[in-house]
């Protein structure tokens, strides 16, 4: 793996999720098993700064959820890795090579399915499938047509006469046709049917178990929660978390409410850490808690509590708590 | 050529067979039905007379010097404006369809996402142009030759196909010049404004310059005049002129490819 892989950091365990603000640059440490690694990317075009900074890594077999909304720089960071942008200062390394010397030996080993999907209009599924199995040396006829039973798509037909659904199909086959190291999916299942997008995570979990990696990016938060096995969460061109979802989840405030078998201990509960929203009434308290759960229970522990409630939070929640904090 | 080089000039190509045939059978029927007017123009002495009544001037600007002769006649029907017109237009709209269009429409993304460097996929379309450009110059020169055979005009086959295939480098050269914008700004209205802008520029120059004392000596900066300033149709072609029109088409063209491999690629 690359030097630049070995420099960065433990940014990836720790700066999601104890750095609550946009960050330029994460600082960096070793990540083992680093098929992407991205350090310092700033992408400005003219006067606007698409990307400001970013650091981040995806590791070996692992399904990294890219996360943000529109015009956060997801795409224009991961057209930096495939060579079509030229970064205006930071490195970008794809298995250890350098992204812009090295980009046809990166492409050999990854498929890209583009967020903004433009396929030749005349050309049926199957004539493209040839056209770009002749670039890359070939292609399985049988997986071919065994992907096109399960995404439900009939191959004959010319491009202009698919619905955008099955436009996204062509590009689904495309990226799960060759079995590359590294899937760069931008959007991916955007105009799927909830069929298609079940059987499209079916199909990412598939390249995972036969040792691929893939850089999901999305802002279809439950398909990133059900799929990835952490998040970097993009906004105005900073990663504003990296984590696991688990992790980003806990950053979020969870509600809590408990029933005590007498009188609410309000004042008890005023050192506990992370409770705001305090509300007491009769045996009833309610509060929201950000942070672990641990120094609460303590506290509970020396009153009688006969039922207690917390919500679970859900990475919508985290993230778009993010974007508010990235805003602000 | 390997497999994929192979690849990344023959699939633009097939992409783009329909408009080339189509460009080929429209300059083939317009050659052909000139020639099929020949007999019928050459019994009538009206014409003649009307053209000797013009200025000298205009008389060269628009090749109707000799209209009486074959050779004039094909000079002035067809070679001296609306073959080169036609087949630069042609070219133009190749490097123009192939390369910024495709990017511009997004789907040259998908082309550059796979194992192919930018160069190397700007090449195979760079020399996709070039095919078509040839295969249209030489299905000029098969009709020409074709449709004089039943109408007998008895021009020397060597100068009519030195005639078109000077021609056909024209178009080669402003096809080079779209690739060069293309390579630098991939906007199709940009790629076509200028080439087609030079493109009728460099008539104009080579037509109308001459009919002023201050801007004839600038004629000879036109590339019609590089092309068909020796009237090949009647006299042939000193070979400078081939290179003069081939090798700027083919410096032009590596600068496109330059050019693109250095910036980034659009966005749908």
């Amino acid at each position: 793996m690359g030097h630049m892989a070995g420099e960065l950091a433990t940014a990836i365990s720790t700066a999601a999720v104890t750095n609550a603000t946009p960050t330029a640059g994460i600082p960096t440490a070793a990540v083992p098993e680093a098929i992407v690694a991205v350090e310092g990317l700033v992408k400005d075009y003219g006067s606007t700064h698409a990307v400001r900074g970013i650091s981040f890594a995806v590791r070996r077999n692992e399904i990294l959820g890219f996360l943000g909304p529109n015009g956060a720089g997801k795409t224009t960071t991961i057209r930096c890795l495939l060579d079509l942008l030229r970064p205006t200062a930071g490195r970008v390394e794809v298995f250890g090579l350098d992204a812009r010397r090295d980009g046809v030996a990166i492409r050999a080993r990854l498929t890209y399915l583009p967020g903004e999907l433009r396929l030749p209009e005349r050309q049926s599924a199957a004539e493209l499938v040839a056209g770009l199995g002749r670039l890359r040396g070939g292609f399985d006829p049988v997986r071919r047509d065994e992907l096109a039973a399960r995404l439900e798509l009939d191959l004959s037909r010319p491009m202009r006469n698919l619905s955008s659904g099955n436009r996204r199909k062509v590009a689904l086959l495309l990226a799960f046709l060759w079995p590359v190291e590294l899937l760069v999916l931008d959007e991916p299942t955007s105009g799927l049917d909830p069929l298609m997008q079940h059987e499209f995570l079916r199909l990412v979990r598939e390249a995972r178990a036969r040792g691929a990696t893939v850089l999901l990016s999305s802002h279809v938060l439950s398909e990133v929660q059900r799929a990835a096995d952490r998040v970097v969460v993009l906004r105005s061109g900073l990663v504003v978390a990296d984590g696991t979802v688990d992790e980003l989840r806990r950053r979020v405030s969870q509600r809590v409410e408990v029933w005590f078998a007498g009188p609410s201990p309000a004042a008890a509960l005023d050192a506990v850490p992370g409770l705001a929203d305090r509300e007491s009434e009769g045996r009833r308290f309610t509060a929201t808690l950000t942070g672990p759960i641990g120094p609460l229970l303590r506290a509970l522990a020396a009153h009688e509590v006969e039922s207690m409630l917390v919500e679970e939070p859900d990475l919508e929640e985290a993230v778009l708590g993010l974007y508010e904090e990235a805003a602000s | 050529m390997s497999g994929r080089g192979l690849a990344l000039v023959l699939d633009p190509m097939r992409a783009t067979r329909r408009g080339a045939i189509a460009w080929s059978l429209s300059i083939g029927a317009l050659v052909v039905v000139t020639v099929a007017f020949w007999p019928a123009f050459e019994g009538t002495t009206n014409l003649g007379d009307l053209i000797d009544q013009l200025p000298p001037g205009i008389v060269e600007a628009f090749g109707l010097q000799g209209f009486g002769t074959p050779a004039g006649y094909l000079r002035g029907n067809l070679y001296d404006v609306l073959v080169p017109l036609l087949l630069g237009w042609a070219s133009i709209s190749f490097a123009n369809g192939l390369t910024a269009a495709e990017e511009d429409a997004g789907r040259l993304e998908v082309i550059l996402a796979q194992p192919v460097s930018r160069g190397a996929a700007f090449a195979g379309r760079a020399l996709a142009v070039l095919a078509w450009t040839v295969l249209l110059t030489a299905s000029v020169a098969a009709f020409q030759v074709a449709s004089d055979i039943p109408i007998g005009l008895e021009i020397a086959t060597d100068r009519l196909l030195v005639t078109v295939v000077l021609c056909g480098l024209l178009g080669a050269l402003h096809g080079g010049l779209a690739l060069a914008v293309a390579g630098i700004l991939p906007r199709p209205p940009v790629v076509l404004g200028i080439g087609l802008g030079v493109l009728i520029g460099g008539f104009v120059v080579a037509a109308l310059f001459p009919l002023s004392d201050q801007l004839r000596p600038w004629a000879g900066l036109s590339p019609w005049d590089w092309a068909l300033g020796s009237d090949p149709l009647l006299n042939g072609a000193e070979p400078w002129r081939f290179a003069a029109l081939g090798l700027p088409a083919a410096g032009l063209a590596i600068a496109g490819l330059v050019a693109f491999a250095r910036r980034d690629v659009r966005a749908a």
